[in-house]
């Protein structure tokens, strides 16, 4: 429902996971097996001093220093800012508005209806049920079209049909009163609010 | 798309919307309720996130008291790649093969739930004019009140578990009491017939052979 970028997130866990195990099993293998000890030394050992002679060939004039290792610094604060820019990308995606649309009569003018009306109206709708634990109503951006997703936590033992059935009449009474359609995911969930509330005695 | 034409074309915009509306919303409910179904990913791609930065800051720190000639924090860029280098050595062997283990292992979990297909355990029910995502064990728990009812025992004495297939009905009876297992499967096959959940868990009633006492 959010728009979390799930694609990407497969992507990248993916690479790291391949780095991660990788570099495992290969620790692995260098503390089981004498010959890979030998081929890493004569790998590797050819790649560090690849890289050295570069740094030794990159310093700055009259100083000991190189300057590879400000270009370094600069690389690992950009992967530091793109982790923390993939972070924010979780769970984003909630819209202020139910309704943006043009006005079809005379008048010149937009019509927007915040999406607070249809959240506050059908929370306190569910608000006196006695078969339910809690409630929560969002509005989210799906592909620029809002839409809305009702959660609901049902106390034990509630029949989930019967629950969504009348959550998709007071669904139909808000269609009637904003007067358009918007997709509505009804998602009836378990949690630690549903699972340690008492049973609804009478039923 | 349907409100960019719309504005576009404000003397049939109302049409038009009418019609683009109900494609884009079948659409779009298929991909929510994909969505909605299946796993983002989003606590293990914090936890990588995380890590990474971790990781990077720490380097980050390294390479620039480097770069400005200060004495190395915990050790020095250049001695860490030389002990890289000469990595079965310098190390005990146990040592190094426990933290290749460790690092595999986290590996493994990164790379399994980027390829595993990450479904949530969730039914769906099908309803006119919303979508309905039920979390199975709200569904386990309105079949153990059925079950419970029909087998006339405590709620303690009925557990339930819904998978994506199949419903297992564990009843323990009271002591002394006989349960038909044939009512329990009747009320429990009932209660899923009129919620009709997608794809419908079969059923399986298991009554235990041992009663319970003064319940």
């Amino acid at each position: 429902m959010n728009s979390t970028p799930r694609l990407l997130n497969r992507i990248l866990i993916g690479i790291l996971g391949l780095a991660l195990l990788s570099a495992g099993i290969l620790l692995m293998l260098l503390a089981a097996v004498p010959a890979v000890g030998a081929w890493w030394q004569a790998w590797s050992g050819g790649v560090w001093a690849g890289a050295s002679q570069m740094l030794g060939a990159a310093r700055f004039p009259g100083r000991q220093e190189s300057w590879l290792w400000i270009v370094l610094a600069l690389a690992l604060i950009l992967l530091t800012g793109l982790m923390v820019a993939w972070i924010a990308q979780q769970g984003k995606g909630r819209s202020d508005l139910l309704l943006a649309a043009e006005d079809p009569g005379g008048v010149p003018g937009d019509v927007r209806i915040g999406s607070g009306v249809a959240e506050q109206s059908l929370k306190e709708a569910f608000a006196e049920r006695a078969d339910l634990a809690g409630t929560s109503v969002a509005t989210y951006d799906v592909r620029g079209e809002p839409a809305l997703r009702i959660r609901l936590h049902p106390r034990p033992g509630v029949a989930p049909h019967l629950l969504a059935e009348d959550a998709a009449a007071l669904v139909s009474a808000l269609d009637s009163v904003v007067g358009r359609e918007t997709p509505v995911l009804v998602h009836i969930a378990a949690g630690a609010r549903t699972r340690f509330s008492r049973a609804e005695r009478v039923r | 798309m349907s409100s960019v034409i719309e504005r576009q074309n404000p003397a049939d915009g109302h049409h038009r919307n009418a019609g683009a509306l109900g494609r884009d919303g079948s659409v779009d409910m298929d991909r929510i309720l994909h969505r909605e179904t299946h796993s983002s990913r989003a606590t293990a791609a914090c936890i990588a996130a995380v890590l990474v930065i971790l990781l990077s800051l720490y380097a980050l720190l390294e390479a620039a008291v480097r770069a400005i000639g200060q004495p190395p924090w915990l050790i020095d860029p250049q001695t860490a790649a030389e002990r890289i280098v000469a990595l079965p050595d310098g190390m005990p062997p146990l040592l190094l093969g426990v933290i290749g283990a460790v690092v595999a292992a986290a590996g493994l979990f990164f790379f399994l739930s980027a390829i595993l297909p990450g479904r949530r355990a969730k039914h769906l029910l099908d309803m006119p004019r919303v979508a309905v995502v039920v979390d199975d064990e709200v569904i386990a728990s309105s079949l153990a009140r059925r079950a419970r009812l029909a087998a006339n025992v405590t709620p303690e004495q009925v557990m339930v578990v819904v998978s994506q297939r199949q419903a297992i009905v564990n009843v323990r009876p009271t002591s002394g009491v006989p349960v038909s297992e044939n009512a329990v499967r009747e009320a429990v096959e009932d209660e899923l017939r009129s919620m009709a959940p997608v794809p419908v868990p079969s059923v399986r009633v298991n009554l235990a052979e041992t009663g319970v006492i003064g319940a």
